[in-house]
């Protein structure tokens, strides 16, 4: 069901006209209908190999079956719940994400979606430093609330604001330019370990590790956004694991909900999280973590532990990277150039236009796409975890396709 | 009204006060341990488990407890109700949160809804999903919209704890030590139409407001009010933005608060009990004002949130609207809040020294005391006659009542008869508090919410030793 037809008796209520448009451009102008694994399909059956992901909500596949049954197991026993009260669910996720995380990072804020966390992160860094500076990096997206908008880099941000103030940007990866703005004044540093809109530019181990020195000598807080990389999506279970280092406060997506449930959290060491015990209820969610939504993401989990689906994550990444490099040598100047970790990879197009005309091609031959947020020219790719080689191969047939046929 | 019990009710869960102690610890360690002391110290600290209509079991006593606090109103369609329950099973047999960017059917038939039910011409839908989450795309769409910075908010208003709606919010205590938050916020006072018209320039994008204040302490907008602020707004090109999402979906008696007035805003956003008490969902509705339709075409991936208007909320939050209307639930908070009100009011003429004030629209209903002190002790108070309320965030001497819509007569009779029996067990311990109160200083102390940790922690400590507890 083409939404051309469908946008002149409500699809336009929804969306409006500009984002239909957009839909069209990029070849995504259906309805999403049925869903599992690697794929989901339109409403007239015609199936999609989904590396879009939703910016990472799917590193567990399209409607798992386990979480699902979970899910209807948890609503009969629990529901949303008060949010200001004690709750069995919220304290069980707590200790099994301080687990599975290990080593300092033990307490948990919880969240509905990953800007919600980020907010909760930087409040928690202002609050605990008493200080009000904010240092992101260029080419950073953390999401679309208040403060997560403010450390992002994006154009139309200006039309929103005047932002949260005290926020400076310095230039990702350099860190003689982090020697001289970080300071006494700092609350926190602010990045993702691979900026996913952005190309997929890979924080490499010395710069992370020498933003926590210089984190640990100024007494401030370095906070890592791995609400794309976390997970087991850069190949590792956590992208921060590949410095040897661990943050003062981690922030995780969707991924926690394996995609059935929205939930995030904000990670915080015990001697963050002394400020939030401090000043108990100052920061509050009505939706963040629901004690349903607690149970669905303490299955996904131990869902995590039990396929540790970043070594798939891993192996596949290479197989499709190599694959990658290969189509752009075949594609001569169609293709700038290609990068990433793991199973967040990245197509550099050139243009915006060339890489919207990709999606669509893309589209075309059954692979779902989307372009980076940050670098319109690029188009990200960010299949399930488990994707397997032979699935690997059908992107890059797709992806093959749609070059020729641009 | 269909009663919206579950037939899962009868398993026996009780937990053991060991492994509610485990839970606490856990909670304590991961979570946070000043929220269970302060719980604690206002003997809060329940664990809920039978969740079913207007009630929870406490899971150690095995007590059902009235839930008079639902999320702050999350719980309009009452908890687990089995048509609810029924929309979230059968949406999970084929679907998952969706991409947040593309269209389903769910989403194309919830924002229908939404669009048919909306007062006025609130015709367009954008979905979030939280209210954090939505009062900030209603901001950012102001402001994206008119090219204006201003935003006007009220004084003791709250709008959320992200970013945005953080900045809306006109009490100190959540702000603090988060500042500095965004410019451009400035806030007059509720009800002050004379204030938001000094306030209000060519400059300012939007003037936010609850229709009912509810973490201030539940404060009604007056009618002539709420049309003097519509009429400065289309004066001066602002946008009326009403966060809608304690008071919406038939809280005050009405479908939405400003029906009561008339007044149509140009941005409302809803949360809270779109979620059917089961699933997390938000939406932001607003008029195809030419400012705000060009806007979005231009922006066609504005405020797309990962978690917001999946397509399993949308199923969820569709059956939501339809068992509301069907059952005109707003029509019931319409008759069973003028009870409540009625009683308490009853109840404040009869103990001048602890009500001060009854103030409520439809079943959104707050009693203030006459101390801030009296909050956490009646908080107590209640819990021992089993039912479950919490005072304000935003101010500690009003308790607000904002049980599921769904009550029936004989359970808010017993409701009223728990809250009387409260208020006389207080009353009983009164004498000394007040006594003590008239000392210079020593009130200010009561009320100061520390002060206020320690002692009742403290006195619950020497009754838990004295084997008085429940």
């Amino acid at each position: 069901m083409a939404i051309q037809t469908q946008s002149n008796v409500v699809g336009a209520d929804v969306a409006g006209q500009g984002r239909l448009e957009r839909l069209h451009d990029l070849g995504h102008d259906f309805l999403e209908g049925k869903r599992g694994g690697a794929y989901v399909y339109d409403e007239e059956g015609n199936r999609y190999l989904d590396a879009h992901g939703a910016a990472g909500v799917f590193n567990l596949g399209r409607r798992h079956p386990e979480l699902a049954d979970e899910l209807k197991r948890a609503m009969r026993e629990t529901d949303i719940g008060n949010f200001p009260m004690i709750s069995r669910e919220k304290a069980l996720l707590a200790k099994a994400l301080a687990d599975f995380v290990s080593g300092p990072l033990e307490c948990c804020i919880f969240s509905v979606v990953r800007g919600e966390a980020m907010d909760a992160a930087c409040k928690v860094a202002r609050g605990f430093t008493r200080r009000a500076e904010l240092i992101a990096v260029d080419g950073g997206w953390h999401g679309q609330t208040g403060f997560a908008l403010s450390l992002s880099d994006r154009k139309d941000k200006d039309s929103y604001g005047p932002l949260i103030p005290d926020v400076r940007v310095m230039p990702f990866g350099d860190l003689d330019a982090a020697r001289k703005t970080i300071s006494s004044k700092t609350a926190a540093v602010i990045l993702e370990p691979v900026q996913a809109e952005n190309h997929c530019r890979i924080a490499s181990p010395g710069y992370l590790k020498g933003l926590a020195d210089l984190c640990r000598e100024h007494g401030a807080v370095l906070i890592l956004d791995e609400t794309q990389t976390g997970f087991g999506r850069t190949g590792l279970k956590f992208a921060y694991e590949a410095a040897g280092i661990a943050p003062d406060i981690l922030v995780l997506g969707e991924a926690l909900g394996g995609g059935m449930f929205p939930i995030a959290a904000t990670l915080l060491t015990q001697r963050v999280n002394a400020f939030m015990n401090a000043h108990p209820l100052i920061h509050l969610s009505t939706f963040g973590g629901a004690d349903v939504g607690c149970r669905v993401a303490c299955k996904a989990i131990k869902i995590y532990i039990r396929e540790e689906p970043w070594r798939n994550a891993a192996a596949m990444g290479e197989r499709l990277l190599s694959g990658l490099r290969e189509l752009k040598r075949g594609a001569g100047s169609q293709i700038r150039d290609v990068g990433g970790k793991g199973l967040l990879l990245s197509i550099d197009l050139g243009s915006p236009e060339d890489a919207k005309r990709f999606c669509k091609a893309a589209a075309e031959h059954g692979l779902l796409v989307v372009p980076g947020e940050v670098a319109a020219q690029t188009v990200v790719i960010r299949p399930p975890l488990k994707i397997s080689p032979e699935q690997v191969d059908e992107i890059l047939a797709s992806a093959k396709a749609a070059v020729e046929s641009m | 009204m269909p009663n919206a019990r579950t037939a899962t009710e009868s398993t026996d869960r009780r937990i053991s006060s060991e492994e509610k102690a485990e839970i606490d610890a856990l909670f304590a360690r991961h979570i946070n341990s000043g929220q269970l002391k302060y719980l604690r110290s206002a003997h809060l600290d329940v664990l809920e488990i039978e969740r079913s209509g207007v009630r929870f079991t406490d899971s150690v006593s095995g007590k059902r407890m009235y839930d008079c606090f639902t999320c702050a109103g999350a719980f309009n369609v009452s908890r687990h109700n089995p048509l609810i329950m029924k929309a979230l099973e059968e949406a999970l047999d084929d679907l998952d949160l969706g991409s947040y960017d593309l269209l389903s059917a769910p989403k194309l038939a919830l924002a229908r809804k939404l669009s048919s039910l909306a007062p006025g011409d609130l015709k367009g839908v954008l979905f979030a999903a939280g209210g954090g989450d939505a009062i900030d795309c209603a901001i950012k769409l102001a402001r994206g919209a008119t090219g204006r910075q201003g935003i006007i908010a009220t004084v003791k208003a709250y709008h959320g704890h992200t970013g945005f709606s953080l900045s809306a919010n006109g009490k100190d205590h959540y702000r603090h030590y988060f500042e500095p938050l965004m410019p451009g916020f400035s806030f007059a006072p509720f009800n002050d139409l004379e204030a938001a018209r000094k306030l209000a320039s060519d400059k300012t994008a939007a003037i936010i407001l609850e229709p009912v204040q509810g973490e201030a302490g539940i404060f009604p907008a007056t009618n002539e009010y709420l049309r003097g602020l519509r009429k400065i707004c289309d004066e001066k090109g602002i946008i009326l933005i009403f966060d809608e999402i304690q008071t919406g979906l038939g809280r005050t008696g009405k479908l939405f608060a400003c029906e009561h007035s008339g007044v149509v805003p140009d941005i409302m956003a809803l949360s809270k009990s779109l979620s059917g008490a089961l699933f997390p969902s938000a939406a932001v509705l607003y008029r195809k004002t030419p400012i705000i339709t060009d806007f979005l075409n231009r922006r066609p991936n504005f405020h797309v949130s990962c978690g917001g208007g999946s397509d399993i909320a949308c199923r969820v939050s569709l059956k939501v609207l339809e068992f509301i209307e069907e059952n005109r639930l707003w029509e019931n908070a319409a008759r069973m809040g003028a009870r409540l009100k009625g009683a308490l009011e009853d109840l404040m003429r009869e103990n001048p020294k602890i009500v001060k004030e009854v103030r409520g629209l439809g079943l959104m209903v707050g009693i203030e005391y006459c101390h801030e002190f009296m909050g956490p002790m009646m908080s107590e108070a209640l819990g021992r006659h089993n039912v479950w309320a919490a005072y304000s965030g935003n101010a500690p001497q009003v308790m607000r009542f904002m049980v599921p819509l769904t009550v029936n007569d004989q359970e808010m009779d017993e409701i009223i008869a728990a809250i009387r029996a409260a208020v006389k067990d207080m009353k009983s311990l009164l004498p000394v508090a007040l006594l003590a109160a008239k000392i210079p200083g020593v009130l200010k102390l009561l009320n100061s919410e520390k002060v206020q940790v320690a002692t009742f922690g403290f006195l619950r400590r020497i009754e838990e030793l004295t084997g008085k507890k429940r």
